[in-house]
């Protein structure tokens, strides 16, 4: 069964001759065990789509469904976590803590020991009794992961979440994330605007172009897990980075 | 006010936890201050015999400290009634900011109708109120005063929690409704947490402002022995050096619950970004 299931879904900001149609026509199925990236130019509605899939936002036309059920459902179901930019930690808490805040929203039995299989997950098991400001924003972006995944989600959506991040830190993150995927097996949806990450990372590549928003490619990146350093220095790898390159030149002329 | 966790960031290693030479360093950072304070002093003190100030006028601080001592008990039962006075009007204002700041940013509809009276509080002229709420009350008892206090204090306390209920980062938000998290948890873990240091600094300066109301509550009236009424007596008698005296315990009052509204903010808030700084200097 799919887990995000979208048809002709559109969104429209503001009304009247100020209206902004951010997102029209999308088709879209996400398969479960898939990772899929959504790249395209600033205002091409990435994000946008990636909110509606958490209920964040709502559509202005079209349906969209996760799981079978409305988004909102999903939502209340708790069926995704959702990794920002920012980490989005809250200050006052200290690394175990921050985890353990959607077991106590969710009112989950034995949370420090779910907490702390998280950082082992995502090693940062020393830093358990830190504050965030005491982080590096790598390990910060972490700890936002492990929180993501801290009640089992079946859906990890991550909007931009290395873009703050410098080149070798995010080259690390992305090892680190696709290790969790194959781990944890969740269904990812990525939001990044950089071609390296979307073909390192994904099983497909979902290309957007912008005004109005809509999905101009979807490219397979079926390169053989697991990926390592050394799939970064393929031909195969290459030769994906320059058709997801080539699809959004494409995407950029019509608009 | 919060900053960017990010500027925190130097290196992988954890910055900023406690060293022992973390208090010697703040007793250093102490040192200008005090010296400025005793060096202000002997000026003082040297200003008054080398131009032959009249007591009157400006008295010697060793004339204040002979006079401070010799009226010890008399000032200190006064600043005990005053203090009463304070505090209560302070905590009733309190309570009474904070439970209006939580009313208005829970539902939309109370903050239009109680925002306009609760600013209005702040334009009341508390020297016109005062002998009016000295006429609603028993001439002895000390509610008058602490009414005066309460109105006073009620107005920043409640415009600073609120602010700080309200001025959430806005992802903060979102992720409290992927969790499909209730109002009264995103109360209890996110906006009242984050109204903390907002407060703070809303009682440190109620906690001041307190002591200055009471004791002007005071010259209009009520019972004897509290130190505005100390202080206006000795003025009419010209016994200047026992006034003054009188005005340091005031002053040393209001330094002292400041230090203890410092000392709570500090404990009940070890995370905040203020006391970072602090330690890693």
């Amino acid at each position: 069964m799919s887990v995000v299931e979208a048809v002709n879904l559109g969104k429209t900001f503001g009304s009247g001759s100020e209206a902004v149609t951010a997102l029209s026509g999308i088709d879209l199925s996400i398969e479960s065990g898939e990772f899929v990236s959504l790249i395209g130019p600033s205002g091409c509605g990435k994000s946008t789509l990636l909110r509606l899939i958490g209920d964040l936002t709502r559509p202005s036309s079209g349906e969209i469904t996760i799981n079978g059920k409305s988004a909102e459902q999903a939502r209340r179901d708790r069926d995704y976590g959702i990794v920002f930019q920012k980490a989005t930690l809250l200050d006052w808490r200290t690394v175990s803590k921050n985890v353990e805040l959607p077991l106590e929203i969710m009112d989950e039995a034995r949370r420090s020991e779910r907490a702390a299989e998280m950082l082992e997950l995502v090693q940062l098991t020393d830093f358990t009794s830190h504050y965030p400001w005491q982080l590096s924003g790598g390990m910060q972006q972490r700890v936002a992961i492990a929180r993501a995944l801290a009640f089992k989600p079946s859906l990890l959506l991550m909007d931009e979440p290395f873009g703050a991040l410098d080149e070798m830190t995010r080259e690390l993150m992305q090892q680190e994330v696709l290790r969790i995927w194959a781990e944890t097996g969740t269904t990812v949806v990525f939001v990044t605007h950089s071609i390296p990450e979307a073909v390192f990372l994904s099983t497909r590549v979902l290309v957007m172009s912008a005004r109005p928003g809509q999905v101009s490619h979807v490219i397979d990146t079926s390169l053989p897990h697991p990926r390592t350093e050394d799939t970064r220095e393929s031909n195969a790898y290459y030769d994906k980075v320059t058709e997801v390159r080539e699809a959004l030149r494409q995407g950029e002329r019509k608009s | 006010m919060t900053a960017d966790p990010m500027d925190a960031f130097s290196g992988d290693l954890p910055v900023g936890t406690s060293t022992p030479s973390s208090l010697r360093v703040r007793l250093k950072s102490y040192g200008p201050a005090l010296a400025l304070f005793v060096g202000g002093l002997l000026v003082w003190e040297a200003a008054v015999r080398v131009f032959d100030i009249q007591a009157f006028v400006l008295p010697k601080p060793s004339t204040i400290l002979e006079r401070l001592i010799a009226q010890w008990s008399v000032i200190i039962a006064a600043a005990g009634n005053t203090m009463i006075e304070a505090l209560g009007g302070l905590v009733a204002g309190v309570i009474g900011g904070v439970i209006i700041a939580l009313i208005t940013v829970r539902w939309a509809g109370a903050r239009e109708g109680i925002m306009p009276f609760a600013i209005a509080t702040n334009s009341i002229p508390i020297i016109a109120l005062a002998p009016i709420l000295n006429n609603m009350f028993p001439i002895t008892s000390p509610v008058s005063k602490m009414a005066a206090v309460a109105i006073v204090v009620f107005f920043p306390v409640m415009i600073n929690t609120a602010r700080g209920l309200i001025e959430v980062d806005q992802s903060e938000l979102e992720l409290m409704r992927s969790y499909a998290a209730s109002p009264r948890d995103v109360f209890a873990r996110v906006r009242i947490p984050h109204a903390l240091p907002y407060f703070f600094s809303a009682l440190k300066v109620a906690t001041t402002l307190s002591i200055i109301v009471a004791i002007v509550a005071e010259y209009f009236g009520g019972p004897q022995d509290v130190l505005g009424q100390y202080i206006i007596g000795k003025a009419n008698l010209f016994v200047y050096p026992d006034a003054w005296a009188a005005i340091v315990v005031a002053a040393a009052i209001g330094i002292a619950l400041y230090g203890m509204v410092l000392v709570t903010e500090r404990l009940s808030m070890p995370w905040h970004v203020s006391f970072r700084a602090a330690d890693e200097k």
